[in-house]
């Protein structure tokens, strides 16, 4: 048994997949900087090949099918700690039987990986509902999120259709990463230039204030439950969005003195 | 300015807030225009404190009535204060609102100031403005007010995705008792143009899965002016309104189809009578949905419910489960009601109930039993039925595989076999599983503090205990 060490990446994953079945079984597969050595398993760098990756890339699509490949992706998004072994545990599985194993529903393998796969898309379905996005002064549109997993990526496509004549940046907070789109067209990088000028524009104040206004007013007062509207909005949400920042925890109100 | 939309707003989104409808769902297109697209299954942008998901910017054009509807917060007696949108405000905010991504799209409904026709004039001009001149190709839902003139209800149709017209009450004696200004034919009669309008651009779809495999666009289909006793002598047909040279591209017009909406509580309706409605609308208009609210007291009327009366919730809830079995579960409405049943169950949901009183037909062998008899047990949906079917194909479903598979075991065990084996209660008997089921839908030994629980005399508390097997 051995415990391989990668560096984060998708191609990481698919070495350590690699590795399991040509140089010793796997007995975990961690994150370099955050491993903790074990008494009973040696551990092992692995270093990140392409040629490898590509290797087993092309091996999932084929043998086993271009579904449990998504599947593969998508787990790798989350931010499930266990979320190596998953993967490899339902890859094992789909070598030996192939294109079925997504069909074993019931395998302990394959339902630790459907949950966690699920877990991923809602969220993704989340963050469609609840970007809420701010016109700066530049005309651009910005928008922060904070998901639990690394989801960003799989929004683009969604938004930039959307709003392929407005320039959009949508900035994953927690990773520090951004989106950038425009005409349709989308690419993620690190961060915000330094210098980036998040002023508003001079009328957003007032529609934040609208829209606030709606959101309190639409609902009926015979009828309150807060416990349904924390169901579909949980509160680990709210700090970016419009309506529901008013109500998150350490909100400063005093940005919002400006206005109307 | 602000200051004016604001109060604006407030008052058409107070006045709009009793519509129950706000799904985006139904069309699927790319950006077409400037800005906006559509998502086949719809996005909820955010919940009210209701736990109301808002879809879409719900406000009334204007709530300047003419009408006096009993149950109505705008009917023209009523002191509140009043309001109306000018098109282009309320393009304008729509847009802005949807490009922060607060909304999918606009419903847009109004009172009937002046006359029907003065008021949908109003409205189209406001929808071209959005569609045509700021390019909005997001969600519109337009609601047709009663009476309008076929010319400008095809017009909106051709704007908008998904049209709806009110039927309010599920009966004509209550209509003609609450909504005196409204008549049943001005209400099927937009009803039965939409419907002939979809059949003709082969956009109708039908609610759920009620018509699967039929083919609904066939001409066939077409409602003439014989139908439903109501909707008989209903307007004049107005095929004529669509050129046959000229035909609207397919899924042009209302590509979401249409909907409804009735009032729960405020006649003296059984269960049993609003969902034969249902089944009508649905069979006859081939509707995608028909939205229920319960009714709140809004205004002091002799004639309903009084203002302390709480809304009925729990009997919304019951009768939305029951409208899903019509349209997704293969149930007609004479298999869950009818005869001394006037009602559906408040204890359990409407399958339960249906299973309980038929339990001849159970238990079911999940490893045998066709697609449809799965969507019968309850406890089990159409993603865990095909998840059954597909595993039993290489490999026969256990007991403990159905938990996986996302059925609801709590409900399901009393109902299913599995491998020959029944995992229920040891009598078969309708009172001890439903006793039995009650109890732990509470996530408690016993029902000691539910509602069901204090309604009962001390007598029968024992006779549930004694059946539960506790005394």
């Amino acid at each position: 048994m051995m415990d391989y060490l990668y560096d984060g990446t998708f191609e990481g994953i698919l070495n350590c997949v690699y590795h399991h079945y040509y140089t010793d079984r796997a007995g975990r597969i961690c994150l370099k900087e955050e491993y903790q050595p074990s008494l009973l398993n040696d551990f092992m760098e692995v270093e990140t090949d392409s040629a490898k990756a590509t290797l087993v890339y092309d091996a999932i699509e084929e043998k086993i099918s271009t579904y449990a490949l998504q599947t593969v992706y998508r787990a790798y998004l989350s931010n499930d700690p266990e979320k190596e072994m998953k993967i490899l545990r339902y890859l094992v599985l789909g070598f030996r039987d192939n294109y079925a194993a997504a069909h074993h529903r019931t395998d302990q393998a394959v339902f630790e990986m459907e949950t966690m796969v699920k877990k991923v898309r809602c969220e993704k379905e989340r963050m469609l509902q609840f970007v809420r996005f701010e016109v700066l002064a530049s005309n651009i549109l910005y928008a922060e999120i904070e998901p639990d997993n690394d989801v960003l990526e799989l929004i683009g496509d969604h938004f930039s259709d959307r709003f392929k004549n407005d320039p959009f940046i949508i900035r994953d907070v927690k990773r520090d990463k951004a989106m950038f789109a425009y005409e349709g067209h989308w690419y993620i990088s690190e961060g915000l230039p330094s210098d980036f000028d998040l002023t508003r524009s001079d009328d957003e104040i007032a529609y934040q204030h609208l829209w606030q206004t709606y959101f309190d007013h639409i609902a009926i007062k015979e009828r309150i439950n807060p416990g349904c509207q924390r169901n579909f909005m949980p509160a680990r949400y709210w700090k970016h969005l419009t309506e529901m920042k008013r109500k998150a925890p350490g909100y400063d109100a005093a940005i919002f003195t400006v206005g109307v | 300015m602000e200051e004016v939309l604001m109060k604006k707003l407030q008052i058409l989104a107070d006045s709009a807030k009793y519509d129950v409808s706000c799904s985006s769902s139904g069309a699927d297109r790319n950006n077409n225009g400037r800005m906006g697209s559509a998502h086949a299954a719809g996005i909820c942008h955010s919940w009210g404190a209701d736990g109301r998901c808002i879809s879409l910017l719900k406000v009334l054009f204007t709530n300047k009535c003419e009408y006096n509807c009993e149950y109505c917060v705008n009917r023209r007696t009523n002191d509140c204060p009043r309001a109306s949108f000018e098109p282009d405000e309320l393009a304008r905010l729509t847009v802005e609102f949807y490009k922060r991504n607060y909304i999918e799209g606009l419903f847009l409904s109004s009172a009937v100031e002046v006359s029907p026709d003065y008021t949908a004039e109003r409205i189209l001009r406001c929808l071209q403005l959005l569609r045509f001149r700021y390019g909005f190709a997001g969600y519109i839902h337009a609601k047709i007010i009663p009476g309008v003139s076929p010319e400008i209800l095809h017009q909106i149709g051709l704007v908008a995705d998904r049209l709806s017209v009110n039927i309010e009450m599920p009966t004509s004696q209550s209509l003609a008792a609450f909504a005196p200004q409204k008549k049943p034919k001005q209400i099927f009669a937009p009803m039965k143009q939409i419907t002939n309008t979809l059949i003709e651009t082969r956009a109708l779809k039908g609610p759920g899965t009620m018509f699967k495999g039929d083919r609904l666009n066939s001409p066939d289909n077409i409602i003439g002016p014989m139908g439903l006793e109501d909707v008989t002598s209903m307007g004049n047909d107005t095929r004529a309104l669509v050129d046959p040279r000229k035909r609207a591209r397919k899924g042009s017009f209302a590509a979401a189809g249409q909907t409804t909406q009735m009032i729960v509580g405020a006649g003296n309706e059984t269960d049993f009578s609003i969902l034969t409605t249902s089944e009508n609308l649905y069979r006859t208009f081939k509707m995608k949905r028909v939205y229920y609210s319960a009714y709140i007291p809004v205004v002091d009327s002799p004639i309903l419910p009084d203002k302390s009366t709480a809304p009925p919730l729990a009997r919304e809830h019951r009768i939305y489960q029951a409208d899903w079995l019509l349209r997704f579960y293969g149930f007609r409405v004479e298999e869950l009601l009818g005869g001394k049943n006037q009602n559906l169950d408040p204890d359990v949901d409407p399958k339960v109930m249906w299973a309980l009183r038929n339990l001849d037909k159970f238990p079911v062998e999940v490893n045998r039993a066709s697609y449809e008899e799965l969507m019968r047990i309850p406890g089990i949906g159409h993603i865990s039925a095909r998840r059954i079917i597909r595993q039993r194909s290489f490999r026969a479903v256990k007991f403990e595989d159905l938990k996986k598979m996302g059925v609801a075991v709590k409900r399901a065990r009393y109902f299913v076999l599995c491998c020959g084996r029944y995992y229920g209660q040891r009598k078969f008997e309708p009172e001890t599983i439903r006793n039995s089921m009650l109890q732990m839908e509470n996530g408690q030994q016993l029902s000691m503090f539910d509602n069901n629980w204090r309604r009962l005399e001390e007598g029968e508390r024992q006779e549930k205990l004694a059946l539960a097997g506790v005394i």
